[in-house]
């Protein structure tokens, strides 16, 4: 994301932020594995405008991403709109939290854009992944990948 | 008398998030705007005690729409709840007039205590 910060240290951040805002906004615990996804796939994903020039993608089980939203919404039937809605908002708050730890390493501030979210798997044209980030869900086979996309050379 | 608060964010998610916190004090939702040219636009009609106010929404950005609110209506109390709470951002929005920050996702203590500085 920025040449002052190694791969390894913006895993770590990539790694923090999701755990704890998935925790914190879904009550649902990700742990790192190397569990393939499944076939019934949503992907959001946000642009880094500025300073930074790449972007972030979450793809996730749709299944475990119903559950974070009616965990969330505090309601069991959740309609396509929540889904999108609680799945943006959802990865929002995480791509600021990124963006903070971000800014207190390099003091380079990340802006973004809105979440934007798809059915099945989404790869940025003209990107490639340069870092991915494997979950499960912890009790559970649903898992989640967390990839950030830098411009090809 | 409870105190009126106007939510501006694009997510659903948020305004059940902040009515299930603010249920049972003295803060009630009166109005909820999905973007920040809608809060620019009823604000005059609503005149709430309080704004919340995101930052990353489709079109108008909730700091752009923060300051151009404060600019026809200097009194308004404007909080800024977003995820982005760091010293870049926190600094703009000080700028602009925004009389607090609070750091999504937000618990019950932070956010009344922010309101409360807000509305002292």
């Amino acid at each position: 994301m920025n040449t002052a910060m190694t791969k390894e240290g913006l895993e770590q951040i990539l790694d923090q932020a999701l755990q704890d805002v998935t925790e914190r906004t879904a009550g649902v615990r990700l742990c790192q594995g190397d569990q393939p996804l499944g076939e019934d796939l949503c992907t959001v994903h946000i642009t880094f405008d500025k300073g930074f020039g790449t972007s972030l993608t979450l793809c996730a089980d749709t299944g475990l991403l119903v559950r974070m939203a009616q965990n969330s919404f505090h309601e069991e039937a959740v309609s396509p709109e929540d889904l999108e809605e609680f799945s943006k908002e959802y990865f929002n708050v995480l791509c600021g939290k990124v963006a903070g730890a971000m800014f207190r390493a390099t003091q380079v501030a990340a802006h973004f854009g809105p979440p934007v979210f798809t059915h099945g798997r989404y790869e940025p044209e003209g990107q490639a992944a340069q870092i991915v980030l494997t979950y499960a869900a912890e009790g559970n086979t649903e898992g989640a990948q967390l990839i950030h996309h830098v411009p090809k050379p | 008398m409870p105190r009126r608060i106007m939510v501006v964010d694009d997510s659903r998610l948020v305004r059940v998030q902040l009515e299930d916190v603010l249920k049972g004090t003295e803060y009630e939702i009166a109005a909820y705007c999905r973007s920040g040219e809608d809060a620019i636009a009823q604000y005059g009609d609503v005149r709430p005690d309080l704004v919340t106010m995101d930052i990353i929404m489709q079109g108008m950005d909730g700091l752009d729409a923060a300051e151009a609110i404060l600019k026809d209506h200097p009194e308004a109390r404007i909080v800024m709840v977003s995820s982005l709470a760091y010293e870049d951002t926190i600094d703009r929005a000080k700028a602009i007039g925004a009389k607090g920050f609070v750091d999504k996702p937000f618990h019950q203590e932070q956010l009344l205590r922010v309101f409360a500085q807000a509305l002292a």
